[in-house]
């Protein structure tokens, strides 16, 4: 069928004078199961297949369908489109790549049977019980993605990756206050990485900070030295350097870092770095949605902003080098500019030491997402929790922490950089499409606006 | 049903001792991406599939195929899907809903115009549309870039269950969206997007662009503002991020669940300012939020969920309905690749009286980070990405400071309602003025 297809694009692809092509058959199965207070709210277990193809001409045309005996019509309603193009942009082709890559871990996601994901919800669910607990809830997710990509280069990459997440929420009630409290953990791989999450432990703490939150105060407002946890600077570098690294904002003349390449952007000890090759992280793959090879990309390094993350057309728009950041939700979307892991990279100092540092400010914990502006480079993101700081010692518990500051004022602004790094905060990045990222650091002390209600 | 697919389903399932509902949809959508004024890449897609439920001995099974021309092979493994994700799971099944009535007649909601319209004609309308931005970066000069897009979508869907409900209907829509940026010895940057269920919303196409410019020109001149507590006017978008963020309390399942901070017994408290009207409606005529009936096959129907700030009704589908014996609003929202869950129409915050075009005072236009707040405990911080400070009549730009407040207090302390009312998308509102703090 593969060489059916392929031929029915080239001719095509003749036919209307297409630069570049290129051809994705995607075949996923996806399950997922989810539990609140006990009672079962959602099993599935689909399979899907589809194709999509991308042509180049100027511009690009794009066309996909959930069904595969459309392959015809996608195939020439994409040629079509592309040669309609009057664009100015460019495309990188480079050479074939003929390869096979998995990462569908040591015990694959297919061989655990249904009933065993049910148990662990079901026990992830009742361990969450406990005083004030008022709701509950876990959902688990999986999925496996066999992808057979072709170009008109004559690449052949076939790759399969798995992909599993585990999510526990607890939200607590007592006289009319409530506050919730969760925790996702997951990995590309297989069903490992779940039997390394010590469920009974985690559920006990989920439940808890609930519950402790009750009693937490609202945060003070005001500029403040903050400290933020490794998973805090995992989603601040996301949002506030990933997102403006991202060389289609470049390209399209609307990010802050435009121009800025070689420039010093914060402290010598400031490395952010974007690495998709990292094993077992949720962004991690072996080839982008373009068929080019993944690489770690040093966005900011030792203080100077370094590379952009490109894909193949931004590579050579700018006159850079692809470094494998196009990605897709699916094979029926475009691949855009994305990030994999992004993360700061370790400095010297220990955590009590960055502490001392700060008379009266805040160490903020936990990630509750975050929005950019690249234009401007304002940016905004959520803690789940923080603590206020007085000489050095941590005081007060506060609650529903959010922070907001300039991207290159708060970059300018890191005082301290720690040794404790930690990358493993599974999650979503939304940008029109939603693909799956992780992100972290070490603890970070910079400066920044705390939007209190004090 | 006329679809060789569903009927054949149909017969599988009528010989087996089970209920079942079958939700199918079929579509096209294409879009144009605009980048520095050109029209750069832009794509046709087809979706289609088949979603089945199924519910045996209490329980419901869920499964879907893609495509809708399949051979009985195929459908018999749907069926015995949908069967053992009933057997081994226990996820609750509380029927499927009833024939209720006759669907309501909602005008405007598709347009053939769409549908039929080929590939090239398209693609002249977003040349058209990024033409449109070109001529005004040539007008206004280098400082200037506009991006934007256009998407043009049409589905037809259908449901079928045990119960009898047979419904149809297509419907199409039309969006547009136009970012601006400013970069001088500064930066600033504006956004505006509107969608339409017909081609004639294009009408608007360059006064998107303009707002977007509008918003690039003050955000270009915007500084921070000195903190302060006190009454603002938060306008439109700013009222639209709050409304969906108290809404969250409304959903059946977050009531049912003990997630939302109202029950059952709180039906008839006062919750907000007397002063606010919410209705959710799916009938309003040519209106993107608007279907006859539901991802259940429920009617549409209008109903206020905050009359005179009173609490009136929760967002229900079928199944949190029953759970919580009020029944379906007709709030189930679905594709053919997922169960119904809960979701909102068209969202009308109802006008109130007062001019308020000679606001004195501070304004909050637009803010960003929504999903970082807190719907249970109603405490959020937003980045204001446009506001603007009005004293003696001199309008003053600012950006960048946070908003503080909780949403519960915010909507009970609004104070007046405009009686201008705009739209984005399916959310209707006015100006209001209420108490915030500005950090």
């Amino acid at each position: 069928m593969e060489e059916r297809i392929l031929k029915m694009a080239e001719k095509a692809a003749a036919k209307h004078g297409v630069e570049y092509f290129e051809i994705r058959i995607a075949r996923v199965s996806a399950v997922s199961v989810s539990m609140q207070n006990g009672q079962l709210e959602g099993l599935s277990s689909d399979l899907e297949r589809g194709i999509s193809v991308r042509a180049f001409k100027n511009g690009w045309g794009f066309s996909s369908a959930n069904d595969l005996s459309r392959a015809e019509k996608v195939i020439e309603t994409a040629m079509k489109i592309a040669k309609l193009s009057k664009g100015n942009s460019g495309i990188y082709k480079g050479d074939p790549v003929e390869d096979r890559a998995e990462l569908a871990g040591r015990i694959k996601l297919e061989d655990v049977d249904l009933e065993e994901k049910l148990k662990l919800v079901k026990e992830a669910d009742k361990l969450l019980q406990g005083e004030k607990i008022k709701n509950r809830g876990t959902s688990y997710g999986e999925g496996t993605k066999e992808v057979l990509y072709l170009n008109s280069v004559g690449s052949e990459i076939r790759t399969l990756t798995s992909r599993v997440r585990l999510r526990l929420t607890a939200t607590a009630m007592e006289n009319g206050s409530m506050q919730e409290y969760w925790k996702a953990f997951g990995g590309t791989g297989g069903w490992e990485i779940i039997e390394r999450v010590d469920v009974e432990e985690w559920t006990d703490f989920v439940s808890r900070k609930a519950r402790e939150l009750l009693k937490a105060e609202a945060p003070p407002s005001g500029e403040f030295d903050v400290i933020m946890d490794p998973e805090l600077t995992g989603v601040f570098i996301h949002e506030a350097v990933g997102h403006a690294a991202e060389a289609d904002a470049i390209k399209n003349g609307e990010s802050i870092f435009i121009g800025k390449l070689g420039e010093r952007v914060g402290i010598d000890e400031l490395t952010v770095v974007d690495d998709p090759t990292l094993p077992e992280k949720f962004g991690s793959y072996t080839y982008d949605d373009e068929g080019i090879k993944g690489r770690r990309v040093e966005i900011i390094k030792k203080g100077i902003l370094s590379e952009y993350m490109t894909d193949r057309e931004t590579a050579a728009v700018l006159g850079l080098e692809p470094n494998g950041h196009g990605r897709a939700q699916s094979y029926a979307h475009q691949p855009l500019v994305r990030m994999s892991n992004t993360y700061v990279e370790a400095g010297s100092w220990k955590p009590e030491e960055m502490f001392e540092e700060v008379k009266h400010g805040l160490y903020m914990i936990g990630d509750k997402g975050g929005e950019v502006d690249v234009a401007s480079g304002t940016f905004t993101f959520g803690a789940r929790e923080g603590y206020i700081i007085e000489n050095g010692e941590i005081k007060t518990h506060v609650k529903d922490v959010s922070l907001s500051g300039n991207l290159l004022e708060v970059l300018r602004n890191i005082r301290a950089v720690g040794r404790d790094v930690e990358v493993s905060f599974p999650g979503y990045c939304g940008k029109g499409q939603w693909v799956p990222v992780d992100d972290g650091g070490p603890h970070v002390l910079t400066r920044a606006v705390v939007g209190g209600l004090r | 049903m006329g679809m060789e697919a569903v009927d054949a389903l149909i017969g599988i399932l009528e010989r087996k001792n089970l209920e079942w509902e079958i939700y199918w949809e079929s579509g096209r959508s294409g879009s144009f991406r605009i980048e520095r004024e050109r029209l750069e890449r832009s794509q046709r897609k087809f979706f289609s599939g088949i979603g089945l439920r199924v519910g045996i001995n209490g329980r419901t099974g869920f499964s879907y195929v893609t495509g809708l021309t399949h051979d009985r092979e195929t459908l018999e493994g749907l069926v015995k899907r949908a069967e053992k994700l009933a057997k081994v799971g226990s996820v609750p099944f509380r029927g499927f809903p009833s024939v209720e009535g006759k669907l309501p007649a909602i005008k405007g909601l598709y347009d053939s115009r769409i549908e039929e319209m080929p590939f090239e004609e398209a693609y002249e309308m977003a040349e058209e549309y990024s033409g449109m931005m070109a001529e005004l970066k040539e007008k206004k000069g280098r400082e200037y870039t506009f991006s934007g897009g256009l998407g043009l979508a049409f589905v037809k869907r259908g449901l079928v269950n045990s119960n009898g409900v047979e419904v149809g209907d297509g419907k199409t829509g039309l969006s547009l969206w136009a970012y601006a940026v400013r970069k001088g010895n500064g930066s600033g940057n504006g956004y505006h997007s509107q969608s339409y269920t017909g081609i004639d919303g294009f009408d608007e196409a360059g006064k998107i662009i303009t707002k977007a410019l509008d918003d690039a020109d003050a955000s270009y001149s915007a500084k921070k503002l000195e903190p302060f507590s006190g009454e603002v006017l938060i306008e439109h978008y700013t009222l639209q991020s709050l409304v969906y963020l108290f809404l969250e309390n409304l959903y059946g399942e977050s009531v049912y669940y003990g997630r939302s901070r109202f029950s059952t017994e709180n039906i008839g408290d006062e919750v907000t300012s007397e002063k606010l009207t919410i209705i959710d409606d799916p009938t309003v005529e040519g209106s993107p939020g608007s279907y006859p009936f539901d991802g259940e096959g429920s009617p549409g129907r209008g109903k206020e969920l905050i009359s005179g700030g009173k609490l009136r009704n929760f967002l229900l589908d079928h199944t949190y309905g029953s759970l919580l014996g009020l029944g379906s609003t007709g709030n189930a929202v679905r594709d053919f690749r997922t169960v119904p869950h809960i979701g909102t129409s068209n969202i009308l915050v109802g006008p109130g009286e007062e001019g308020l075009e000679d606001w004195d005072g501070v304004i909050v236009s637009k803010v960003f980070g929504e999903h970082t707040a807190n719907p249970v405990s109603g405490d959020f911080s937003l980045t204001v990405e446009l506001g603007y400070s009005v004293r003696n009549g001199e309008i003053t730009p600012f950006r960048g400071n946070m908003i503080a407040g909780n949403v519960f207090k915010v909507l009970k302390r609004v104070s007046r309602v405009g009686k201008e009312m705009e739209r984005s998308g399916a959310f209707y509102g006015p100006r209001v003025a209420s108490e915030l703090r500005i950090v």
